[in-house]
């Protein structure tokens, strides 16, 4: 039995083998790589965003956290932050004392990270009670103020002649002298 | 001379099988091809993603770690100025302690508080009086006590009273 296949037929079964060849090799040493390639940067892309999407819930986390510490020290900070002045602290304070004298501030060594200033004062009071009232108001006053020892009392005519020495704590300054900006 | 009644069809080399194949494959490979060019599209998309999402996870964590460094340092504040205040207020208390110990028959003329110690300057009008209303409490708070006394010109003792607390004998106190 002899099979006839014309020459055109031959040509095109050819060309349909080669295209098949093509399409095949195409598909499999392309293809489905840069599918799998795509699969794995997808996962890797999916993974980059949850993390991305956790740290961003943390942050505003942190955010809250950070802006309800600052509202709820708000005093604590600018206290920090303020320069000590004895006018106005004078100014403050003076309504316990009949009188009251600041020596001028000399700066100690650094405490925990803070600036200490030593200021000697010297006053007169009343009664003692003047003295516990003043070391009431103290907490609440604009500077981070430690009584400190010794302290003097002292009969003098009707009056009572007291020293002490107050520690002012502020925020540490960097080397230009400004306070540093992420404190 | 015509030896035929019909026209002779004109031969093409696109038969109609050729042309049939030749579509069958221009469509596959036209969606292979797409396929492709979506593949490489989205590998592109992912990856320019992937190095913004890197970039905003830096700049995040950057932003965290200040933050946390403003929040210790709110904190270290916070718990600093606590200290001052209650050494503040413990001051103020010790202080009413003192002068609620000395009795209404011995007048304090000077007091001076130190860190460890307390000295009193004062008159008394007898030694038995200072030493039973004054010098007790005080040997009952500090663990040195020295007392001295000299005349007055009414007839009463002036005293000096000089006590001291052993620091090191605080802190095993403390620590028991």
């Amino acid at each position: 039995m002899k099979i006839n296949i014309s020459r055109q037929n031959i040509y095109l079964l050819v060309l349909s083998i080669v295209l098949l060849i093509f399409v095949l090799l195409f598909s499999f040493l392309t293809l489905i790589p840069e599918g799998k390639e795509y699969r794995i940067q997808r996962t890797e892309l999916n993974k980059e965003t949850l993390e991305l999407k956790q740290l961003e819930n943390f942050s505003a986390q942190t955010l809250e956290r950070l802006q309800k510490l600052q509202s709820d020290n708000r005093h604590i900070i600018s206290a920090f932050d303020a320069s000590f002045n004895p006018e106005r602290f004078e100014k403050q304070h003076r309504s316990f004392f009949n009188t009251l004298e600041l020596a001028k501030k000399v700066q100690l060594e650094n405490e925990d990270e803070f600036c200490v200033y030593e200021v000697n004062t010297t006053s007169q009071i009343n009664s003692p009670k003047s003295f516990y009232d003043f070391l009431s108001a103290v907490n609440k006053s604009d500077w981070i103020i430690g009584i400190n020892f010794p302290i003097n009392f002292k009969r003098d005519a009707e009056m009572i002649r007291s020293s002490f020495t107050m520690k002012v704590y502020n925020n540490p300054k960097d080397s230009s002298g400004n306070k540093p900006l992420m404190k | 001379m015509k030896h035929s009644f019909i026209l002779p069809r004109k031969k093409t080399p696109l038969t109609k099988e050729l042309q049939l194949v030749l579509t069958f494959f221009g469509v596959t490979l036209f969606m292979l091809l797409l396929t492709y060019s979506f593949l490489l599209y989205k590998d592109y998309s992912f990856a320019e993603d992937k190095a913004q999402a890197r970039i905003a996870k830096a700049d995040l964590s950057a932003n965290i770690s200040v933050m946390k460094e403003k929040i210790r340092y709110i904190e270290q504040q916070n718990m600093f100025s606590e200290t001052i205040f209650t050494k503040n207020s413990v001051l103020k208390d010790s202080i009413a302690n003192l002068f609620d110990l000395v009795p209404q028959r011995i007048t304090l003329s000077e007091a001076s508080l130190l860190k460890n110690g307390l000295i009193l300057y004062g008159i008394t009008p007898n030694k038995d009086v200072y030493n039973f209303m004054l010098q007790a409490p005080l040997r009952s708070i500090f663990h040195r006590s020295y007392s001295s006394f000299y005349p007055a010109k009414n007839g009463w003792l002036r005293f000096v009273s000089t006590n001291y607390v052993d620091e090191e004998e605080e802190e095993l106190n403390s620590e028991d």
